[in-house]
This record gives structure tokens, sequence and C-alpha cells, in this order.
């Protein structure tokens, strides 16, 4: 039995620049895998390439074995893979409730005549996403916003909006970039509960975070990337040790004078 | 509804006599009618260069433009009425004319709508079009005008292929303006400072530019080359009518955004393609399909180079 | 990223609710505004039977199809279509031609003309699905100009500019509809039949997939939105509606020619939508309500009403971007103006 994710080799380059060089990352049923690195490492686009949005200019993505490398962003989608994006990318003028609706759109099967006629198919398929959307909402606690418009929230529930619409599509990996991104302390933390719950709940989760206290806490695995390349992989209190990524945050000097205890 | 009359206007290009049928008169037929679409490309070409001039300045599409033309035409007319066959003074003229009509355009199109969504500033260019057509039909009247021959009728022959005077005059008129054009762009303050707005207004604000001023002569240098190329196209057909902008303004909107509608060069390369595109498909249909191989030509540009001849992408419009 | 503070208060949730409340109280009123209009409108000619008066509502109807058409394209999938001037006169010549040359039924040719039209519709769309903005917006532009070049042009198909004259009325069960009566209920019908059958696809999945696009296509991808297919059916949709009014416009003149299609046309009827307010379904009503008025209203002062028609455009633009049926939930509306209305609605209700 293959791995639930798997990626080989990626490279990304543009042009002349190699944003992204080989790079591996597996994932097992069940992680929290967290990805981080500092600014400029690659991360964002490590992840567009794997989620469909960029080819990868070398390499292969499998999802449960099966290659979805060459896929459009909504196959991979199909296929059961759901991201989230760095700037928060919501319908900002639909009720949140309609957008987490979107996210049930490859579950339901109305055509154009079905919705004309308001056939079987319709009303089930409504009662399903209402019904389906309502739970989701209610998981992700948002019970209190379900019919106000999406861009009327503030920064950090529209977070949580953005990760209801990916959970919607019922994903057998979910891809947050950037999740704590902007957010207070008090904020962050509440998010970090949020994701170990999802992950308690069954979801397999990758992540990628900046804040390490973040990532130390909620991931079971650690990717670091710096200047597109892997330089480290593997539990938050190896990585923590790891003289390479100790550099990379906070450069030689201060690496060599022994001040990173605990800092990480 | 009465453009339909301007397009038969052109139904006969000005310039060819009529060949013997035949290969050779054929091929004849063929060159002088890319001599007349080189000629009309390098007229395109200047509406294009004006259009994208606006349209990169301001970071708006205008539909504007082919009236700023017709009003460039019409202010050479009266002026030629007034002065007889004084050249240079009818370019100022209707440079000037078209101007002031781009500094009104700026006023009530652009200057409060700059975060406004798209299509606000969009229907108001089209709004304002057909204010000034209409208006223009009650002012100057529906009918064509006949334009006064302010170029000598002479042609040079090189074998069987004729040049007129005109065609020269237009030509080198065109490529002057150009040069100018480049030479403000490049070696003036100014120039640098509408490169700047054009590239990004909030970064060109942060350094201190006067970014709503500078849109502001921008939108009216490039209505100016309109205005000349109206009087161009004025001499060239000689005749004019207030209804002509529409298919103009069209032809100068396909041209840039054929050049990718913000860069200079790449427009009047794509006005002078259109131009000739134009005169060679009417070789093998006739004359009122005119317009069809404009488009038709855009439209398969456009589908195998989404961005249009540039190969950077195009700004975001 | 502005966020409005009051909605952090836990009075604004109530408000959200009070909102949500109001909402749908008016869209229950809405439904008793419908039928009550419904009925004035189906009564009403059987108190006047001048042809002009009746008339002014055909016009009204068969606008509101083509707004209609318009807005399913600019506002509720966020595509910039500036070309319904060509569907328009695809439609048209469809029915003339197989009404005069096959002669065939009107209401056989009806939903053919429909189609023809939704397959011309694919043909533009196909190749511009991965242009946006104006790049889509000079494809159809320059598809609308073909199309009524080539009615102009190819005289074997289209008498040229001679046009296609004696296009015969239609017929039901033997019985001509020959006076604008009759046509002012059929144009009633159809306009009832769009506005229905519209309603009920923006409110499905659909619909959904549509306004996803609208209002970010990348996010849509990325749930799974397959958005090539849906802007490819978006633009059939709209391009058969405008195909249906354009077949039910030909036997309603009787003679149809190029000068019908012009740009201007299809500026006509996207003023009308954005006088409305795109994205709404009441919208292009409205604008086809207001503009046609306006231009009967005019028309004693002869080149003057296109003037004034312009300087209406311009003032509406100014004053109310986002139409009068105000589409301040999309994104088309200007962004400004929608969070101080909201904060206005949440402080009258905190008061309240």
């Amino acid at each position: 039995m293959s791995s639930l994710f798997e990626a080989k080799g990626i490279c990304k380059y543009f042009g002349g620049l190699k944003a992204v060089e080989q790079v591996d990352m597996t994932i097992e049923e069940g992680d929290v895998f967290g990805i981080i690195g500092p600014n400029g490492a690659g991360k964002t686009t490590f992840f567009n390439a794997c989620s469909g949005i960029d080819k990868p200019t070398k390499g292969n993505v499998f999802l449960q074995g099966e290659d979805i490398t060459n896929l459009t962003p909504e196959q991979v989608a199909k296929k059961g893979m759901a991201r989230t994006f760095q700037n928060i990318k919501l319908f900002r003028y639909m009720s949140v409730l309609e957008n987490v609706k979107i996210g049930f759109h490859n579950q339901l099967r109305t055509n154009i005549f079905d919705s004309i006629l308001h056939t079987k198919t319709y009303r089930e398929d409504e009662a399903y996403a209402n019904r389906k959307g309502l739970e989701v909402i209610e998981m992700v606690g948002l019970g209190r916003f379900t019919e106000t418009l999406a861009g009327n929230l503030p920064y950090g529930i529209q977070r949580k909006v953005e990760i209801a619409r990916a959970l919607a599509l019922n994903p057998k990996i979910l891809l947050l970039d950037e999740p704590a991104a902007g957010m207070n302390p008090s904020e962050t933390h509440s998010l970090m509960m949020f994701i170990k719950d999802l992950n308690k709940a069954g979801y397999t989760i990758a992540v990628i975070e900046h804040d390490m206290k973040f990532v130390m806490n909620a991931c079971n695995k650690v990717l670091v990337l710096n200047f597109g390349q892997k330089i480290c992989q593997g539990t938050p209190d190896e990585v923590r040790c790891n003289q390479e990524v100790v550099e990379a945050y906070f450069g030689k000097g201060v690496a060599t004078g022994g001040a990173t205890n605990g800092h990480a | 509804m009465k453009e339909g009359s301007y397009a038969n206007m052109w139904d006969t290009p000005p310039s060819y006599s009529l060949y013997e049928t035949g290969e050779a008169g054929r091929m004849d037929y063929f060159l002088n009618q890319l001599i007349n679409g080189i000629c009309q490309g390098a007229i395109y070409a200047l509406m294009a260069i004006g259009y994208s001039v606006v349209v990169g300045v301001v970071g708006m599409v205008t539909f504007t433009h082919g009236e700023v033309i017709m009003i460039g035409a019409f202010a050479a007319y009266y002026m030629f009425f007034l002065s007889g066959n004084q050249i240079i003074l009818g370019l100022i003229v209707s440079f000037a004319a078209s101007w002031v009509l781009g500094y009104f355009v700026y006023k009530v199109c652009y200057e409060r709508f700059f975060n406004a969504p798209r299509h606000v500033s969009l229907l108001t260019t089209i709004g304002f079009s057909m204010l000034i057509k209409n208006l223009s039909q009650i002012i100057f009247g529906p009918n064509q005008k006949p334009m006064l021959d302010v170029v000598e009728a002479n042609f040079f022959r090189i074998g069987a292929v004729q040049i007129s005077e005109l065609q020269i005059v237009i030509i080198i008129t065109v490529i002057i303006m150009a040069t100018l054009l480049s030479l403000i762009f490049n070696k003036t303050k100014f120039g640098i400072r509408l490169k700047a707005v054009s590239q990004d207004k909030t970064a060109s604000y942060m350094v201190g530019i006067n970014v709503k001023r500078v849109a502001m002569l921008g939108n009216c240098l490039g209505c100016g080359l309109g205005g000349i190329a109206g009087l161009l196209l004025a001499v060239y057909y000689q005749t004019i009518q207030a209804t002509m902008g529409g298919p103009l303004g069209m032809k100068a909107f396909a041209s840039s955004v054929l050049g990718g509608l913000t860069d200079v060069r790449f427009s009047a390369l794509g006005g002078l393609c259109i131009g000739i595109i134009e005169n060679l498909g009417i070789t093998v249909t006739t004359a009122s399909f005119r317009d069809m191989f404009a488009f038709g030509f855009l439209i398969l540009v456009l589908i195998i180079r989404p961005q249009g001849f540039v190969s950077k992408k195009g700004a975001k419009v | 990223m502005k966020i409005d503070p009051s909605m952090l208060k836990p009075s604004a949730i109530a408000n959200s609710n009070t909102i949500k409340s109001t909402k749908s109280f008016i869209l229950k009123y809405q439904v008793y505004f419908l039928i009550g209009s419904l009925l004035i409108l189906s009564i009403l000619p059987l108190f006047t039977n001048r042809s002009y008066i009746l008339g002014v509502f055909c016009r009204i109807f068969l606008y509101s199809i083509l707004a209609g058409a318009l807005n399913t394209i600019n506002g509720y999938s966020g595509q910039f279509c500036l070309g319904i001037a060509g569907f328009f006169c695809v439609g048209a010549y469809s029915e003339a031609i197989l009404s005069t040359a096959a002669k065939m039924n009107f209401w056989i040719i009806l939903p053919i003309a429909g189609i023809i039209t939704a397959l011309v519709g694919l043909l533009v769309a196909l190749p511009t699905l991965k242009m946006q903005g104006i790049y889509l917006a000079i494809v159809t532009l320059g598809f609308s100009e073909i199309a009524r070049l080539l009615a102009l042009n190819w005289t074997s198909l289209t008498g040229g500019p001679m046009g296609i004259k004696g296009i015969p009325v239609p017929e039901i069960f033997g019985f001509a509809l020959k006076t604008s009566r009759h046509f002012y209920y059929l144009y009633l019908v159809l306009a009832v039949i769009f506005l229905f059958v519209t309603s009920r696809v923006i409110r499905s999945r659909i619909g959904r997939a549509w306004m996803s696009i609208r209002e970010d296509q990348l996010a849509s991808k990325s749930l799974g939105v397959f958005t090539s297919r849906y802007k490819a059916i978006n633009f059939m949709y709209g391009a058969f509606w405008a195909g249906i009014a354009g077949a039910m416009y030909a036997p309603y003149v009787r003679f149809i020619d190029s000068t019908y299609f012009t740009l201007d046309e299809g500026w006509n009827i996207l003023s009308m939508v954005i006088i409305g307010g795109q994205g709404t379904l009441i919208g292009p009503i409205v604008g086809s309500v207001i503009v046609n008025y306006l231009t009967e209203l005019l028309r004693p002062i002869g080149q003057w009403r296109m003037v004034a028609y312009a300087l209406l455009i311009i003032v509406m633009m100014w004053w109310r971007p986002q139409g009068l049926a105000g589409a301040s939930n999309s994104i088309v509306a200007v962004k400004g103006e929608t969070r101080m209305r909201h904060r206005k609605v949440s402080r009258k209700e905190a008061q309240a």
C-alpha cells in the first residue's frame, strides 16, 4: 500500500530561477504535515505544484498511488485534495453557506433541466447541500454566521470559512497555505487547536506555516525548505535540533553563538 | 445605423485605377492594394498608438476614441475651409481640438472612476461617445462632407505600382508623430512620469508624481494623436461624416488589443497589420467585407496568442 | 482588508438575523408583487387596444429577455460580453430564413433558433475560455460585427442590404397572431418563462458555480468547479435566450435587415443591464422599462433624444453605478457604497 500523498523530485523553475528544486514529500494517512521555511523558500510554489495550479517543471505527484501531476486544479480537487490560499480567496459577496455549498459542487448531480423543472435530483441535491453545509459550518463553529456575506467577516473567521469550504469537498488530504498569517497569538492558538481537532476527526492535513511554535505543536512531521531545497525532514524534535534549520532561520553567527535553545 | 453608409464610402479605395483582369493585372492590383494597405495601416497605427497611450496611462479601456478621431477630422475640415491648404496649421488645430475633447473625456469618464469596477468607466465612455456622436450630428449635420484637396494628387509610378504623393505625406506624418512620441517617452521627464504612471499608479503616487495630472495629460496626448489620425483619414478619403467615429474607434481598439493594449510599438504594428490585411483581403472578395477581415484577423490572433503580439503578459486592464 | 467592526459585536449577530428575516420578508413580498404585476399586465390589453402602447410593452418584454440574457453572462458569471447584438442577429436571421425559405412553423423554429444561437455562442466561447476581461470583450465585440457584416453581405442567404421581407406571422392552431395584442401576450408569456427559468437556474448548483467564477475563478477551480465548462454553458445559456428573443422579433417586425443589429443595439442592451443593475434578476427588467419608456418619452425631440439618453447613462454611472436595482451583494457593486449601506442598516436595527 502506497502512502496517501507522495511528491517525487518536484522542480519548479521560473525562467532561470529555481524556485523549487528536487523536493520529495510523503504524507501518510492521519498526518499533520508541516512545511516551514523562511520567506521566499518556495513553500507556496511547492504547494501550487502539488495541487495542479502550476505544473511542476520536473517531478511527479501521486495521490493514493495515482499520478496527478498533469491534472488541472479542478481534477485534482475532484480526486480528493482540497486547499486554501495564502491570501484568502473567498467568494466575498456570497453568504458563508453559499460559499460552503460550492464545495459540494462535485457531489451534486443536478443538470440544467433538473434545476428548471425542480426534479427529484434537484430537491435531493439541495437538501443534501443545505444539510451537509450546515453541518460543516457547525463543525468549524461558524453557526452564527451562516447567512452573513463572507467578505464582511473578520479575518480569522474568513480563514475558518475557507477551511470549511475546503472541508465540504470531503477531501482525502487538506492543504492549508499559511492559515495563521496575519492572526494574533490567541487566534493562532485557537486555529492550532482547531487543526488538531480536525486531525482527530480523521482528516489528513498538510500545512505551510511561518510560526515555529504553531508547527512544533500541531504537526507530527515537518519538512523544512530553504532556497527551494529540502534541508531537513523529520519529527518536530528532530527538526528543532537540526543545525541547518537553525542556520536557515537565524543565520550562522547566531547559531554558533549558541542562542538557539528553545527559541526555534 | 448610419454607420453602414460610411462603410459604403470605403467601397472605392481612392487611389488605384482599375486594371484589366489576367495574371499580371491581378498581381499589379495586389501590389497596389499592398501599398494602400500600408498607407491605411499607417493611419491605423497612429490611431492605435494614441489608443494605447490612453489605455496605458489611464488604465481603463475607452470607447470614445472614434469620436476623438472624428472631432480631429472635423477640426481639420473647418481649418482647411478657413485657411486653404495649410497642412501644418490643420495638424495643429486637429491635435488641439482632440486634446480639448480628451480633457473632457478625462473629466467625465476617468477621473472619478480610478477605484471603481472596470465596467463603470467603460459604460461612461460608451455614453460619452454617444453624446459626442449625436451632438456632432446635430451641429455638423448628418451627411457626408467632401474634404478639400490639400495635397495635390500626383502619382509616382514604379513599374505598374503607383503611389500617390498623398500616401507618402501620410506615411511620413505618421513616422514623424511616432518618432516625436518616442522622444517624449524616452527623453523627457514627462515621458518618464507617463511610463511610471502606466506601470503602477500607487507606486507613482508614492514617489511624488501627481498621478491624476499625468494621467490627464497622457490621455490628452493620446487623444491628440487620434485627432491627427482623423485629419489624415479625412484627407485620404476626401470625405468626413459625423458618424465616422464608430468603426474607426473599433479599429483603433482592435489594433491596440493586437499589440497587447498598452505597448505602444506593438500597437502600431497591430494597426499596420490590420490595414494591410483589410486591403489585401478585399482583393479576393468585395470591399464590403473589409471590416470582417479586420475583426477576423484580430480574433484569429487572439486565439493563437491570447495576449496579442507582445511576449510578456500585457498590463491588466 | 477592511473589517466592519460592528460585525464583531454580539448585537451584529442578531442584526444579521434580522437582516435575514427582512430579506425573506421582501422575498415573500416580491412574490406577491410579481403575481400582482403579472395580473395587471395580463389584463392590460383589455383596456387599451392602441397598438402604440402595446408596442411599447412588447419592446419592454423583448428587451427584458435580451438584457436578462446578457445579465446571465455579465452579471452572474462575471464574463465581459459586448456582443449580445450578434446573438440577437443570429436568432432573428435563423427565424427569418427558416420561416421564409424552409416554410417551417414558428413554434418549431423558436427552439431551433435558440439552439442555433446557443451553438454559435459555444463557438464564440470555446476559443475565448482562456481569455479574460477586455480580451474576451473585444472578441465578442468582433463577433457581433462579423455577424452583422455577414448578414449585410451574404446576399444569397440573408438578402444582403435588402433584408428579408414578408416573414410569416406565427399561428396557434390555425389562429394567426397578427395584432399587437396577440404579440403582447406572446412576448409576455415568453418573458415570464425566461424569468422563471433563469431564476431557477440561478438558484441551483449551476448558478452557484457561475457566481463562484465571478467572485474568484481560482478558488472556484480549487473547489472542483470545472470553470471552462461552466463558462461555456453560461455563454450558451445567454446566447440561447438572445436567440429566442431574435426569433420572436423577426415575425413581429415582418422585415429584418442588418441595421437592426448594429453595435448601438448592443450598447443599448448593455446599458439596460447596467442601468437596471448587474447580477440581479429584476435589474434587466427595470433597465428595459426605463430605457424603453424614456425612448418613447423623448421621441418628440428627435436627435436630442440620443443626447439625453447618453447623458442619462453618464449621470447614472456618476451617481449610481451599481444600477437602480442595486446589486449591493455582488462584486459588481461599488465596494465603498456597499459597506456604507450595510452599516446604515445595522445601526438602524441596533436602535430598534
